[in-house]
């Protein structure tokens, strides 16, 4: 009885949450979708360029495609620096930052490329935002003992990505 | 002070005391006459989860230091972040009702 009194009125009121909270450590990182979405940062910058040549640029399909690159620009560099911060935090431990010294300059520079190229349309950041990503990638695979490879990735912009040799 | 306040639980490091859902009293009240024990169900801020809610491990005597557990083995409490501040404490669960749903 109480409880659906408590019920209905917490849909009215919406009482504060206390949280009893657990954090089950799934243990399922991998750095791919970082590498996909600096990928992805770099063809937007190719897209915008190859619109930005065109002649006839003051008409709304021209604006609506040029947004469309740069909201999607935007949300994967915001992603990529998202999935590198989840294995920094979440999986490098201080035996790793032990072996790889240069891990935290390293993550450091991931967070600053992808802030980056977000402010600007510049390849050059965008490809450098990869290959810290890439790197990154390397070292990850390198705690778990597993060889990786660099190929150029099957599709556009048809950059160099580190990949595990599974 | 909070003299009385309602508020639900989520998530499930207090189970089976408390579930997903269970509706809980807090009060201030119960700290005039003596301040947190161990044992007390405790509700208490802590940025960056927001409030929470956990069973009072230990107090470290004279440091105005909270050790708080859950009692389910992937609990997030003092284990992971440390203990909590005197400070931080809104209220100890003085009421509970539980969700059948």
């Amino acid at each position: 009885m109480i409880e659906k009194i408590l019920t209905k009125l917490d849909r009215l009121l919406h009482f504060e949450r206390a949280r009893a909270h657990c954090d089950i450590p799934c243990g399922i990182y991998d750095p791919h979708l970082s590498q996909l979405a600096a990928l992805t940062v770099i063809r937007m910058v190719d897209l915008m360029a190859e619109l930005s040549g065109m002649e006839k640029k003051e008409n709304i399909e021209y604006h609506n495609s040029m947004s469309r690159y740069v909201a999607i620009k935007e949300e994967h560099a915001e992603l990529c620096k998202r999935e590198v911060r989840v294995i920094w935090g979440d999986y490098i431990k201080q035996e790793h930052l032990d072996k790889y010294p240069e891990l935290a300059g390293l993550v450091h520079k991931i967070m600053q490329l992808g802030s980056k190229s977000r402010q600007t349309a510049s390849r050059e950041t965008a490809l450098e935002l990869l290959k810290a990503v890439n790197r990154f990638a390397e070292i990850y695979w390198e705690t778990k003992n597993i060889p990786t490879k660099r190929v150029k990735a099957p599709y556009k912009p048809g950059e160099e990505v580190v990949y595990p040799v599974l | 002070m909070i003299l009385f306040k309602l508020l639900k639980v989520t998530g499930s490091s207090l189970e089976p005391e408390f579930k997903e859902g269970d509706f809980v009293g807090i009060s201030g009240i119960p700290f005039l006459f003596h301040p947190p024990q161990t044992g007390d169900v405790i509700v208490f801020r802590k940025p960056p989860y927001g409030t929470m809610i956990k069973t009072i491990a230990r107090v470290e005597p004279g440091q105005k230091e909270i050790e708080v557990w859950g009692t389910h083995k992937d609990s997030v409490d003092s284990r992971s972040f440390g203990p909590i501040s005197f400070d931080s404490v809104i209220g100890k669960v003085i009421w509970r009702i539980h969700n059948r749903r």
